[in-house]
């Protein structure tokens, strides 16, 4: 038993925040809002540096852990780049991943790239191009109405591993946003004080931080899972993203109501953290849509737990 | 990175749910009921663990103990815990009141109690809470005075004592000095519960028989020799002693059996639930999952010894929240039956979901409230020492 992250991953992460502080942190998405070609011109090469365009996710538990790492310090700064999809990307046609509605297909970023391939929950796929710009909404900024065409030659698309990057990057952008609240109410003063004095300030920082370490554990063991439970990848994924869109709701909502107004304010990251993270909450399934898939991959290949052995467990056991 | 808990653990999993299978009735719901038997079955239960050294395994080996993994010991509590802690009141002895005296005791001291503890012979309670003095323990006033023979006279009162009609034992908080500051004036005293001017009144109470109850001490006599620790040295003794009670109960082991149990039980009535409900279940499994993880990073933490106050509380905050969440959903799904408890006819799943909806009400109370907990947890994040 090691809950640890290997060095490597560590490393890696590390690198990879030092190189998006050095090159703006949240003034990168800032600025991309106004120049939305700044995400090729700047943050391409950025990752081609780190060589995070190389890491191949699917092979081995430890290039998993660097690539969560790299999401999650993605999500500390509201990266403006479809990172998610480039780790996720096919190995040999290399076509960036995205998971949709297939009612409504949209990607994040999905003007960046001429093709994608795009999956359903269900594991369905499509082929993808972007239909226009970015909606260059409040919400989605970045968000590009997507074609989708039915096609026999795509590779399949990882659901589960894009479902757990999603949760990795989303804890990013819940660990910076409880920062920036643990900060705001040490050093703003009313009523004679910090309001960090209050307890009912108190209370609401223990339990987003709570939310925060529940997230990061299960993100880490989640991703352990992928690769020791190769029949229950979906539903472990799937349980994690519900954790992650709950924690999401409350953990955002938590930090802007104890930044108050200032909070709201595009020149303060909570703002631009908060916006840019709805694509990764809303797109592909919100917190309802996950948990009913999630029930109904239970249903299916149960639930690993001390007292429910799921579909691997089964397996190996009647091996 | 690697959540496996290991091979000896697993193994210690298997044979507690041996011992589970053979040794305890269908419907076995613990020690706290009006039934004497239900006591007797944990003290047979007991016996046998000791014989097979499972009793005091988390126990370092020069005091009988097993010199066990951390992970052996986290198997030990999830397993116990999930089964309605066939250990009885005795938990508590192996959990905290054994190594506060193997930390704290005179060799005299650990000679006479510690081989009781880890045969499953002896039963203790704790006289810590006070009618004045709950959260804020250090503010109690049960007062020990010298008797002038070296021993003290101990009289106040108790409250809260779970087991003490069951206990031999009481390890007992007193004040022994008015004039120090509140945390400096305590001392620990191990007081034989059939001592003269002990009395015990039981509180009828929604937990169940046994787990709340007055204790009343009247010019109790102890000796110079039930002094636990130093005298006006208490407070630095429970401290120490709830530190071996941090990463507490394995909660989520219970909520992961019951929750599992609940679906089978309701066979083809489970797709009859609400949706809504059937949605709140599969959160729940979630929430308990997220629990034990959590839990693991603390136990982790403190196997290397880097555990602080913090970490250990935040997963207290989420394995307490997550039992009550799963007591609410646990009942309800039981519709009309949620009041059917083990006597009444064909309870589902013998009572247990009624007995834990009933206990888990207690879960953000005992132990350190929830307040207490959010409080901790708080002022490590605040002061940056948690992310």
């Amino acid at each position: 038993m090691n809950p640890e992250l290997p060095e490597t991953a560590i490393d890696f992460g590390a690198a990879a925040e030092r190189a998006f502080t050095d090159a703006g942190g949240v003034d990168l998405a800032r600025r991309a809002e106004a120049e939305p070609d700044l995400r090729a011109r700047v943050v391409t090469p950025l990752l081609d540096q780190l060589g995070a365009l190389d890491l191949s996710v699917a092979d081995d538990l430890d290039t998993a852990l660097a690539g969560g790492e790299l999401c999650r310090v993605a999500g500390r700064c509201a990266l403006p780049y479809p990172v998610i999809a480039v780790l996720a990307s096919g190995t040999h046609d290399r076509l960036p991943a995205a998971l949709v509605d297939p009612v409504v297909p949209r990607a994040d970023h999905g003007d960046l790239f001429t093709r994608w391939r795009l999956a359903a929950i269900d594991g369905a796929v499509w082929e993808g191009r972007p239909e226009g710009p970015p909606l260059g909404t409040e919400l989605g900024p970045f968000v590009v109405d997507m074609a989708a065409s039915g096609t026999d030659d795509l590779e399949p698309v990882d659901v589960p591993m894009l479902l757990t990057l999603t949760a990795w990057q989303t804890l990013g952008t819940l660990e910076r946003a409880l920062e920036l609240a643990v900060e705001h109410v040490n050093t703003r003063h009313q009523f004679g004080g910090p309001l960090a004095r209050f307890q009912a300030v108190q209370f609401q920082i223990a339990d987003a931080t709570v939310a925060v370490q529940s997230l990061r554990e299960l993100a880490r063991f989640t991703l352990w899972r992928l690769w020791v439970a190769p029949l229950e990848r979906l539903v472990d994924a799937l349980a994690l993203r519900a954790q992650a869109l709950e924690s999401a709701q409350a953990v955002l909502r938590t930090c802007h109501q104890l930044h108050g107004a200032v909070g709201f304010c595009d020149e303060h990251d909570l703002s631009i953290l908060s916006r840019h993270a709805q694509p990764l909450l809303r797109l592909a399934a919100g917190l309802e849509a996950t948990t009913e898939q999630l029930m109904a991959a239970i249903d299916h290949t149960g639930f690993d737990s001390l007292f429910d052995a799921g579909a691997t467990a089964r397996a190996a056991h009647n091996a | 990175m690697d959540y496996e808990l290991g091979e000896q653990a697993d193994r210690l999993r298997l044979r507690l749910r041996q011992m589970v299978e053979e040794h305890l009735p269908e419907g076995f719901l613990g020690a706290f009921t009006d039934d004497p038997e239900d006591l007797a079955i944990t003290q047979r239960f007991c016996k046998l663990l000791a014989a097979e050294g499972l009793l005091a395994k988390a126990w370092p080996r020069e005091y009988g103990g097993g010199g066990s993994t951390v992970w052996e010991q986290t198997v030990v509590r999830e397993e116990m815990w999930a089964h309605h802690e066939p250990r009885g009141p005795q938990y508590m002895g192996i959990n905290w009141v054994g190594p506060a005296i193997m930390r704290f005791g005179t060799p005299e001291q650990q000679a006479l109690h510690l081989p009781a503890i880890a045969a499953g012979d002896v039963i203790w309670c704790q006289g810590f809470s006070e009618p004045d003095a709950g959260s804020d323990l250090a503010s109690l006033t049960t007062r020990a005075v010298p008797d002038g023979s070296g021993g003290w006279r101990i009289t106040g009162q108790k409250v809260w004592t779970s087991y003490a009609l069951m206990a031999q034992w009481c390890i007992l908080a007193a004040r022994t000095s008015v004039e120090a500051a509140k945390h400096e004036g305590i001392t620990m005293f191990l007081v034989p519960m059939e001592s003269q001017g002990i009395t015990v009144r039981p509180i009828p109470n929604l937990l169940g028989p046994h787990h709340l109850n007055e204790l009343f001490l009247d010019e109790v006599s102890v000796g110079p020799d039930d002094v636990l620790g130093p005298v006006d040295g208490g407070w630095s003794v429970i401290r120490e002693a709830l530190k071996f009670e941090r990463i507490g109960i394995a909660r989520y082991a219970r909520c992961d059996r019951l929750l599992t149990l609940l679906r089978e039980a309701l066979g083809e009535r489970w797709a009859e639930l609400p949706a809504a409900l059937r949605a709140r279940w599969t959160r729940a499994r979630v929430h308990t999952r997220a629990a034990m993880v959590l839990a693991y990073r603390v136990v982790d933490a403190q196997a290397r010894g880097i555990v602080e106050d913090g970490d250990a509380s935040g997963a207290r905050v989420a394995a307490t929240l997550c039992d009550q969440e799963v007591a609410e959903v646990l009942l309800e799904a039981l519709a009309a039956q949620a009041v059917d408890d083990g006597r009444t006819r064909h309870p589902v799943l013998h009572g247990a979901i009624e007995d834990h909806w009933r206990y888990a009400q207690a879960a953000t109370v005992a132990s350190g409230t929830i307040e207490i907990q959010r409080m901790l947890v708080a002022r490590a994040a605040l002061a940056g020492e948690i992310r």
